[in-house]
C-alpha cells in the first residue's frame, strides 16, 4: 500500500496517477495491478516532466511481465501527455499475499 | 522475460500442426475400432500410437517449449533457425512413419520417417542444451527438462533401430522385448519428466501459489530417473521379473512426490478460482494416477504368464497417451496460445485502450463442451477396450472426434484473432 505525504506538492498528482494505474489489469489474475499490490512507488519530476514508477511482479519469470510494464508506461503517457513515463522493476520487498489490498482479495475470491 | 514475438511463427506452426494431427488421430482411431480389441503390437495401433505421441504430444510440446523454456530458464532461446529445422523434419518424419505403420510397409518410407524424426529430436535437444548452457542458475526444472530431452533421443534411437530391424533382423531378441524399453523411455523418460519440469514452474505461477519448496521435486527427479535406468537395464537383460516390482515402486514413489508437490501448490494458491484449462490439468493428474494403478496388474499377470497382462498394457497405454497427455495438452493449449497471440496483438495497446484479455481470445463455451466430450471419451473408450464392448468403444471414438473438431475450431479462433479495441480508456 502506497502512502502519500500531503505536504508533498505532487501528492495529489501521485494519488491520481495511482488511481489511473487501476486501469492496468493483470492478464492472468484479472485484477488491477494497484489492488494486487504490485505498485511500490510513484515519483514525479516536474523539471524533467517525467513520472517514475517502481513496481514488482507476482513472479520473476512471469511471461506477461514485459506486457504489464509496457501497459503501465502506455497508461501514464496517455493520461499525462505532457509527461514521459519510466517503469523500474524491483524485487525488494518481495511481493506476497499480504501485498494484495482488501479489494484485490475480494476480487480473487479470498475474502467474502 | 516474456512471450517472445520472434518465436511466434515457429510456435504457431507447431501448435497448428499438432492440432491438425490430433484431428487426424481421432479419424484414424474411429476407423480402427476393431484393432483396439486385439494385441497392441499391430500396424494400426502402432500408427495411432506414433501419431498420438509424436504428431500430437511431441509436436505440441516442442512448440510450447520454444516459448516456455526461455521463461522457465530465464534466458533467450538459442536459435529459432534450429527450431524451424526441427519442425521441418518432424512433420514429414511423422507422416512417413505413421503412413508406413498404417499400411505396414517396413521399407524405405518407414526408415526415412524414423531417421527424419531422429534428426528432428536431436536438433530440438541441441537447441534446448545450448539455451540451458546460457543460464547461470541451476534449477531442478532444468534437470528435468534436459534429462527428458536425452531420454527422447534414446527413445528415438531405439525406435529407429527397431524400424531397421523389421527388414534387417539384426537384434538378438524379438521386437516386443525392446518395445517395452522404447515405450517407457518415451512415456516416463520424455513425457513425464518434461511435463514435471514445465508444470512444476508454470502451475504455481498460473495459480499464484505461495508454496515454493523444491525438495519434493528433487526427490521425485532422482526416484524417476533411477527407476527408468534400472528398468531399462534390468528388462534389457532379464525381461520383466521379480525385481520389476521394486523398480516400479521406486518410479511410482517419484510420481507420488510430484503429485504431492502439485497438491501443495494447489492448496497454497492465491487464485481460488480454477479456470477450465486448469480443470483439464487436474483431470489429467487423475488419469496419470489411473494409468499408474495399471502397473502392478501388468507385472502380476505377466509374471503369472496370464493373458491379462496384454489387456492391462493396452489400457495402461490408452490411459496415459490418449488420456493423461491429451487432457493436459487440451487444457494447457488455452493457457499458453491465447497469451502468445495476445502479446503479439495487444502488448502495444495495453494501458492505452480497453482491450480483450488473453482468456477472451478463445470461446469458453467450446472449451466447456470439449471437456465434457473428452470425459465421455475416457469413460467410454477405456472400459470399451478393456472389456471388448464395441458399443462403448464406438461412443468413445465419436466423442474423441467431436473433441478434436471442437479443439481445432477453438485453436483456429485464437490463431486467426483480429485485433480489436472496445473503447478508449
Amino acid at each position: 500500500m502506497m502512502n502519500f505525504d500531503i505536504s508533498d506538492k505532487h501528492a495529489f498528482m501521485k494519488a491520481e496517477a495511482l488511481e489511473t494505474l487501476r486501469l492496468v489489469i493483470d492478464p492472468e489474475l484479472h485484477v488491477n495491478i494497484v489492488d494486487l499490490g504490485l505498485v511500490y512507488g510513484i515519483d514525479i519530476n516536474e523539471a524533467e516532466k517525467s513520472i517514475h514508477v517502481a513496481m514488482t511482479l507476482s513472479s520473476s519469470y512471469c511471461p506477461m511481465g514485459e506486457s504489464i510494464l509496457a501497459a503501465v508506461k502506455n497508461c501514464l503517457e496517455k493520461h499525462y501527455p505532457a509527461y514521459g513515463a519510466d517503469v523500474e522493476l524491483v524485487w525488494e520487498p518481495a511481493w506476497s499475499y499480504d501485498s494484495i489490498t482488501d479489494e484485490g482479495k475480494r476480487q480473487l475470491g479470498l475474502e467474502k | 522475460m516474456k512471450y517472445k514475438k520472434h518465436h511466434y511463427s515457429v510456435t504457431l506452426a507447431h501448435y497448428l500442426s499438432a492440432a491438425i494431427l490430433f484431428l487426424a488421430l481421432a479419424v484414424m482411431t474411429a476407423f480402427s475400432r476393431d484393432a483396439f480389441a486385439g494385441h497392441y503390437f499391430q500396424p494400426r495401433i502402432l500408427a495411432i500410437t506414433h501419431m498420438a505421441v509424436l504428431g500430437w504430444g511431441t509436436c505440441m510440446i516442442f512448440g510450447a517449449c520454444y516459448q516456455l523454456i526461455p521463461v522457465i530458464l530465464e534466458t533467450e532461446l538459442y536459435s529459432t533457425g534450429l527450431a524451424w529445422a526441427s519442425w521441418g523434419t518432424l512433420l514429414p518424419g511423422v507422416i512417413s512413419l505413421v503412413y508406413a505403420f498404417w499400411v505396414f510397409e517396413p521399407g524405405i518410407c518407414m526408415q526415412t520417417g524414423a531417421l527424419l524424426l531422429l534428426v528432428s529430436i536431436i536438433l530440438f535437444t541441441l537447441n534446448i542444451y545450448l539455451t540451458a548452457a546460457k543460464t547461470k542458475k541451476q534449477t531442478i526444472q532444468e534437470d528435468f527438462i534436459f534429462t527428458a530431452c536425452l531420454f527422447l533421443c534414446f527413445t528415438a534411437l531405439i525406435g529407429a533401430t527397431l524400424v531397421f530391424n523389421f527388414t534387417m533382423a539384426f537384434l538378438p531378441q524379438g521386437q516386443l522385448h525392446y518395445l517395452r524399453i522404447h515405450a517407457h523411455l518415451g512415456l516416463a523418460g520424455w513425457f513425464l519428466l518434461m511435463i514435471i519440469g514445465v508444470s512444476s514452474k508454470l502451475v504455481p505461477m498460473f495459480l499464484v501459489s505461495s508454496y515454493k519448496n523444491d525438495r519434493l521435486l528433487q526427490v521425485s527427479y532422482y526416484l524417476i530417473v533411477a527407476a527408468l535406468i534400472a528398468f531399462s537395464t534390468d528388462s534389457y537383460f532379464f525381461g520383466l521379473n521379480i525385481k520389476t516390482w521394486f523398480i516400479a515402486a521406486v518410479g511410482v514413489a517419484g510420481i507420488g512426490c510430484y503429485l504431492v508437490y502439485m497438491g501443495k501448490c494447489l492448496r497454497g494458491r492465491i487464485k481460488k478460482h480454477i479456470d477450465l484449462p486448469m480443470k483439464h490439468g487436474i483431470f489429467s493428474f487423475i488419469l496419470l494416477i489411473a494409468g499408474t494403478v495399471c502397473i502392478p496388474f501388468i507385472i502380476y499377470y505377466y509374471l503369472r504368464h496370464g493373458q491379462l497382462d496384454i489387456r492391462f498394457t493396452f489400457i495402461y497405454g490408452i490411459i496415459l497417451i490418449m488420456g493423461w497427455i491429451t487432457a493436459l495438452i487440451l487444457g494447457q493449449t488455452f493457457k499458453t496460445l491465447p497469451f502468445i497471440v495476445w502479446a503479439k496483438h495487444y502488448e502495444h495497446l495495453a494501458g492505452k485502450a480497453k482491450i480483450p484479455m488473453p482468456a477472451d481470445l478463445f470461446k469458453p463455451g467450446l472449451l466447456r463442451v470439449q471437456m465434457i466430450t473428452f470425459i465421455v471419451f475416457c469413460l467410454s473408450f477405456v472400459p470399451g477396450c478393456a472389456f471388448g464392448l464395441a458399443l462403448l468403444t464406438g461412443i468413445g471414438c465419436l466423442a474423441l472426434l467431436i473433441t478434436a473438431i471442437i479443439y481445432v475450431t477453438n485453436v483456429l479462433i485464437v490463431v486467426f484473432h483480429k485485433t480489436k479495441t472496445y473503447d478508449e480508456l
